[in-house]
């Protein structure tokens, strides 16, 4: 357990010093800042736009922190050869994959906080209450935590450029996969209406961990709705990260 | 002198890149007339798109849609104003009320056209039953546009939307009033009266409605009465008692204060000197 | 004394790009290194050198034989907290100080926190480093770095030490204090496990010796056995005429210089005689014996041959 922590602080301080991470969040954090003039031009009300803009940067700008910071960090071990020092450790290679991804949650953490922080003080400015985007910004928390599991599987066995493609299609086709039950109700042949059928239940549904809407509404979300999605979310990781530690047990390292 | 060619050939291309954009500016700035409407496709494909930020492209639509429709130039430019703030922007983010009751405005204010708006209200009301503004300003317009019985049904269902402000039921009471049927609308401002919720002030308002209404409808009745008699018989009645032998009228209306209604016989012409009419 | 590092028929072999062609890295290794001695893998680029490491560590799956360190296979962490080792070429962390990245391989072996200081102290004055602990990693020579890797590889006071090449890259006082680290590891006790190409430093350090080539082990055994101290012959450098028929090889030096290889005191005797007599002139006598180079190059050239003539 030492192992994981120590490779996870390790990680978190080897990607909080490098620069892209904080000219994403500060580009996440310049668009929450102009939200409130970009609501000046509606007809209606304001603090929608704000808080709309506020989320979507946090989502976006999140992803792209899941992206550069996680792809790589397998492969920049490997081109940097600190996996031969790292691997001859006595460490278990399961261990590393974790202690990667613990590392990386903390950098998402760490940014979702402040720009999360960021959006709440925006929204309080134009005098609404903030406190309900607070389950919104933990949904995303969530969302970008499984990505961020597929982003460590796919450093696990490809070069960065790969990896990042493998995660971005990923954050597409679960954005989409709620238009594979409509299409198994169109599908002419059984086979296909059961491929569809597989596909909607195994593919990550990352749609249902979107609240963004009802939150901004200030819709009630239904009884036992976010447990559930928070459980989806984190067992879901949990399978993507068993996976990648698997397959990284059986990596050979020319 | 090599950089001197650089510098020159830096400024040739720069004021070359310019002058062409003002070419192309003037070109579409002649174009402007004719210019495309805008197509967008059903709000279900850019749901699709935009990848779980629909409620932020529904902001983006809307305010590029404030600007567009701001815009008086155009001349075709209210063929879309439904397909934009009821098909796309609605389908993006069905509880963002904004754009149906703009749209609504823009609809009947500026095109003219009282239906389609109405659509958009009800569109955006069967989405958002709590919002009670949305009929509310359906039964403006249509009090705007002389339709009082449909102005009524509209108060009707803002006032009965959970949170709606009982005021909206008085409303509702005017329009019918308006509309023309007067004990209808007496019923109604009975409702009002007996309706716990509200004041003392809103009380006072219903008994002098009250009183009124009952005063022209009464009168109304009357005056059909006479014209009754005075084709029957050639003349107006001597005096209204006789109305009711006659069988125009079940019993003699008294107004609200028990008094008989004044007849003058010479004109044939009744009134009333009930105190807190209105109108009187 | 059981055996610190036991490889046995050891075998690995690559395939080619897109899964054509194969490569064959090691064919059948198999030696032993007892503790507290210094061994050197010596070979040509591309002889299977980092190859072998690789599997000793478990990074890389043998296609056959095995790999025991401490009667352990590598995949066993009991093995591997045993160790330590400095890859061929490493970089580091760019955004860390020394003592960041000490800090860390210092926590995964889990030596406790109170002692981590000390230790990471006392590393980094073993290799010189001292006054640089703040410094970020970006900043460091390639000298520097590789004495960080070395910090790394012993800090914990492992009872093997495995190193790749661990010269490379060091200038002549930085090469010196490597071997006088690596002398000062065997002088506690420890056992340490070197693979180079340069020849030099192995005859200087190493107890044993192995010559691999092309994956097949050609020599193994002490270096005093393999490499005999007598003086074995003596090389005599004529200028100008030489006459035919000298007793023994002669080779021509890039500076025009003929250098005939004699066989004892007897040819030396010959050539002194000889050569004036034809006109030429002896500008030196050097006796020599065997180095390591020798023995490497003539095993080489033998494996050459050997794969020309089947």
């Amino acid at each position: 357990m030492r192992a994981v922590v120590a490779i996870a602080l390790n990680t978190f301080r080897e990607a909080i010093r490098d620069r892209i991470l904080y000219l994403i969040l500060g580009v996440a954090l310049g668009l929450i800042a102009i939200s409130r003039f970009v609501s000046l031009l509606t007809v209606g009300s304001e603090v929608k736009i704000v808080k709309d803009l506020g989320l979507s940067a946090i989502s976006v700008f999140g992803l792209l922190a899941t992206v550069f910071v996680g792809v790589s960090l397998v492969s920049k071990e490997i081109e940097r050869r600190t996996i031969f020092t790292l691997l001859a450790q006595p460490v278990r290679r399961w261990q590393f994959v974790c202690g990667k991804y613990a590392g990386l949650l903390l950098v998402l953490a760490a940014s979702n906080a402040v720009s999360g922080t960021a959006l709440l003080v925006a929204v309080a400015l134009k005098g609404a209450s903030p406190w309900g985007l607070v389950p919104a910004i933990v949904m995303i928390f969530v969302e970008l935590a499984l990505l961020a599991a597929f982003a460590v599987l796919f450093s696990s066995f490809t070069n960065p450029i790969l990896a990042a493609v493998g995660t971005t299609v990923t954050y597409v086709v679960g954005h989409l996969s709620w238009s594979f039950d409509l299409l198994e109700k169109r599908m002419p042949g059984a086979a296909g209406r059961a491929l569809c059928r597989v596909l909607h239940a195994v593919l990550p549904n990352l749609d249902r961990l979107n609240i963004k809407a009802e939150v901004v509404h200030d819709v009630a979300l239904p009884a036992g709705y976010l447990g559930a999605a928070i459980a989806y979310g984190v067992c879901y990781a949990l399978v993507v990260l068993i996976i990648a530690s698997l397959v990284f047990e059986r990596r050979e390292f020319v | 002198m090599r950089r001197v060619t650089t510098i020159a050939l830096l400024v040739l291309a720069a004021l070359g890149a310019g002058l062409a954009r003002a070419r192309i500016v003037h070109i579409e700035d002649a174009r402007r007339g004719r210019k495309e409407l805008l197509y967008l496709p059903n709000g279900k494909y850019l749901k699709a798109i935009s990848l779980g930020h629909a409620p932020l492209m529904a902001d983006a639509l809307y305010l590029w849609a404030i600007q567009y429709y701001s815009d008086y130039d155009q001349a075709d430019r209210y063929r879309f104003v439904e397909h934009v703030f009821g098909d796309v922007v609605a389908e993006l983010d069905p509880r963002y009320t904004d754009p149906y009751w703009l749209g609504a405005i823009i609809l009947t204010t500026e095109a003219n056209d009282l239906e389609a708006g109405l659509r958009l209200l009800d569109e955006g009301f069967a989405k958002n039953p709590e919002e009670w503004i949305l009929p509310y300003l359906a039964g403006w317009e249509c009090d705007r546009a002389g339709q009082f019985d449909r102005a009524a049904a509209y108060f009707d269902r803002a006032a009965k939307a959970p949170g709606a402000p009982p005021a909206l039921f008085r409303l509702k009471a005017g329009m019918t009033a308006l509309g023309g049927n007067l004990r209808e609308a007496i019923a109604r401002w009975e409702d009002v009266l007996n309706d716990p919720r509200n004041d003392d002030a809103a009380r006072a308002i219903a008994t002098r409605q009250i009183r009124t209404l009952t005063v022209r409808a009464d009168l109304r009745d009357l005056e059909a009465a006479i014209a009754a008699f005075r084709s029957t018989n050639g003349r107006p009645p001597r005096r209204l008692e006789e109305l009711v032998p006659a069988g125009l009228l079940p019993r003699l209306p008294v107004d609200p204060d028990g008094r008989a209604y004044a007849y003058d016989p010479a004109r044939g012409s009744v009134s009333s000197t009930a105190a807190r009419v209105l109108g009187s | 004394m059981s055996a610190v590092v036991e490889l046995r028929g050891l075998r690995k072999a690559f395939r080619g790009h897109l899964g054509l062609g194969r490569t064959v890295a090691v064919d059948g290794l198999d030696l032993t290194v007892a503790s507290g001695e210094i061994f050197g893998l010596l070979g040509p680029n591309g002889a299977g050198k980092t190859t072998t490491l690789k599997m000793m560590l478990g990074l890389l799956r043998p296609d056959g034989g095995t790999v025991r360190l401490f009667g352990l296979p590598p995949q066993d962490v009991a093995a591997r907290a045993r160790l330590g080792f400095l890859p061929e070429n490493p970089y580091f962390y760019d955004y860390l100080t020394p003592v960041e990245f000490l800090d860390l391989y210092a926590r995964l072996h889990g030596v406790p926190a109170a002692e981590r200081k000390t230790r990471i102290a006392k590393a980094i004055e073993r290799v010189g480093l001292a006054g640089r602990e703040r410094t970020a990693l970006r900043k460091f020579s390639k000298g520097m770095i590789q004495r960080l890797g070395l910090a790394q590889a012993i800090q914990h006071e492992p009872e093997l030490v495995i190193l790749d090449e661990p010269m490379s890259g060091l200038d002549p006082v930085g090469r010196r204090e490597v071997r006088d680290l690596i002398l000062g590891l065997r002088a506690a006790g420890k056992t340490v496990f070197f693979s180079s190409h340069i020849l030099q430093d192995a005859e200087m350090l190493c107890d044993r010796v192995a010559i691999v080539f092309k994956g097949r082990l050609r020599a193994v055994g002490r270096l005093d056995d393999l490499v005999s101290h007598d003086a074995k012959w003596i090389e005599v450098g004529v200028r100008g005429a030489v006459p035919p028929g000298l007793p023994g090889e002669t080779t021509t030096a890039p500076d025009g210089t003929v250098r005939v290889k004699v066989d004892d005191v007897g040819g030396l005797a010959r050539v002194l005689a000889e050569v004036p007599a034809a006109g030429g002139e002896v500008v030196s006598v050097w006796p020599r014996r065997e180095t390591l180079e020798d023995l490497f190059l003539r095993e080489i050239g033998a494996a050459r041959r050997e794969e020309r003539a089947p």
